[in-house]
């Protein structure tokens, strides 16, 4: 089993890193990943998991939840993506929210920049009128308000920091398993076919108004996609700072 | 049968644990159930063995070469094409029926050991491998029940069908130790009564006691005296294969790495 990982102060388990890295599907893909790693659950090369008989069972309730939904083989996609909109994973992302670790997401507003140019604008003018500065002041906090916030709080990124993919679960959690590490396929690491990776959704990277919306029921807390595609996907073995979020799946 | 002297230790290729089957070390060659592949559109996995040069054979469940039936050549024929799409050297499948007056009973059903049973699975397996591009092998299966009248013990039954048929033997020693337990089926008797230089290979599986009744499930792990069974068949002659049958309740790589080590170690034991 994958120890948890202590940052800092804070004790976070791998599903809890995945989940403050990429969101809830992440979070399914490292529950996933342990399984697999544990030798609990089988892939075959159709996609299909399966569980391995008298294998034990899952440490944690979303891998638990994800066991028991496997009385037949399903595909490997599904198993993600059902985990992710599973009530186990609100369970886990509401603990995440009890510790401060995330919030909820304010969503960008797409016109977000028209309060910081008028703002602006407003400003240069204040330089001669003078009571023009309460205008702009409004306009600028208009302007903070619209960008948006991530789900991830500082204090969540702070956990995230020095968190490496020490093992292939972590590695799952940091990088998803559509990730590469050093050149290599993250799914490579379990002898998974591409086309079994290929089957978790991609993170939708267009931002909603619910922002965070990849697959999955991101709700609040999903993180946003602040890393883009290279934060996450390759060559480091930890995404820094967090705030690598977005609806989850793999980078 | 030039090819397959020395087929080695392998295992039945399942969908489910395709990627274990791949990369377990040790396995020599695979058995498919022939009903379950497409012509022209093979499993990934079996198309991989292929290449790495793994010996495929098709198995069939579904001939009913022992049933009153006509024969169901477009069956035979299926059969056929699979062992010539894997290039297979030879296909099996069982002393058995499936089918009669047009149901399909789900089941392998033994065949009554009576003259007259045999004339007719001897006619079958006649057109059967008329009709298939190589040699057949037909494998003793797994009864709950003994029809009565029987004229014939299973291995003297086997031994006539071999001579008449020029077939080839398929001896699950799973089955013929589920038979012991369950119809008093002599299993030294039976080996010492089936011609072995006709021996093309072997079947393994486990089975479970449920009651007073043995089954062979193929679900669960071999059992010691199933491989002492396999034990009693080497030290009579040395097998070309000997093949692990796994249907369900797949347990870890690592318990069926184990299996087939166990199996190996039978073997290599009277090869020296």
């Amino acid at each position: 089993m994958v120890t948890p990982t202590t940052s800092r102060a804070t004790v976070l388990s791998p599903e809890e890193i995945g989940f403050l890295t990429a969101g809830p599907g992440r979070a399914a893909e490292t529950a996933l990943a342990r399984l697999l790693d544990a030798g609990v659950v089988r892939v075959a090369r159709d996609g299909r998991v399966s569980p391995v008989h008298q294998s034990g069972g899952g440490v944690t309730v979303v891998e638990t939840r994800m066991l028991g939904r496997l009385t037949k083989p399903v595909q490997f996609g599904q198993v993600v993506q059902a985990s992710a909109n599973s009530l186990e994973m609100r369970v886990l992302q509401q603990g995440l929210r009890e510790r401060k670790l995330i919030r909820n997401p304010r969503p960008r507003m797409r016109l977000w920049w028209i309060f910081l140019v008028i703002g602006s604008f407003l400003g240069l003018a204040a330089l001669t009128e003078p009571t023009l500065l309460v205008g702009t002041a409004a306009l600028f906090g208009a302007s903070w308000w619209s960008f948006g916030a991530r789900p991830v709080t500082r204090a969540g990124r702070a956990a995230l920091e020095g968190v490496t993919g020490d093992d292939r679960v972590l590695t799952v959690a940091l990088h998803g398993f559509r990730g590469r590490v050093g050149g290599r396929n993250v799914g490579d690491l379990f002898e998974l076919p591409q086309s079994v990776v290929n089957t978790v959704p991609r993170k939708n990277r267009k931002r909603t108004d619910n922002d965070g919306a990849g697959y999955g029921s991101c709700g609040s807390g999903c993180g946003s996609s602040s890393c883009g595609s290279s934060g996450c996907s390759s060559g480091s073995s930890s995404c820094g700072g967090g705030g690598c979020g977005g609806g989850g799946g793999g980078d | 049968m030039a090819g397959i002297e020395d087929l080695g230790v392998g295992i039945g290729w399942r969908p489910e644990i395709d990627l274990t089957v791949e990369r377990l070390p040790g396995v020599d060659f695979v058995e498919v159930v022939a009903e379950n592949l497409h012509i022209g559109h093979l499993p990934e996995s079996v198309a991989l063995l292929l290449e790495r040069g793994v010996p495929v054979l098709p198995h069939a469940v579904s001939l009913s070469l022992g049933g009153a039936d006509e024969v169901d050549l477009h069956r035979v024929e299926h059969l056929g094409a699979v062992a010539e799409a894997v290039g297979a050297p030879m296909v099996s499948d069982h002393v058995c029926f499936v089918r009669a007056g047009g149901l399909d009973s789900g089941h392998l059903m033994p065949v009554p050991r009576t003259r007259d049973a045999l004339d007719v699975l001897v006619a079958n397996v006649k057109l059967a491998q008329a009709n298939l591009p190589v040699p057949l092998a037909l494998e003793n299966v797994a009864a709950l029940l003994e029809w009565p009248d029987g004229e014939l013990s299973e291995g003297q039954f086997l031994a006539e069908l071999v001579e008449r048929t020029d077939c080839w033997l398929l001896v699950d020693v799973a089955n013929l130790y589920a038979n012991a337990r369950n119809i008093g089926t002599d299993p030294e008797r039976f080996l010492d009564e089936i011609p072995l230089e006709r021996l093309a290979y072997v079947h393994v599986a486990g089975g479970e006691q449920h009651g007073d009744i043995y089954h062979d499930t193929h679900a669960h792990a071999v059992l010691p005296e199933v491989l002492e069974v396999l034990d009693e068949l080497c030290s009579r002659v040395s097998p070309p294969g000997v093949l692990l049958e796994r249907d369900d309740n797949y347990p870890s790589d690592a318990e069926i790495e184990a299996e087939l080590a166990a199996i190996r170690a039978v073997v290599d034991k009277h090869r020296g």
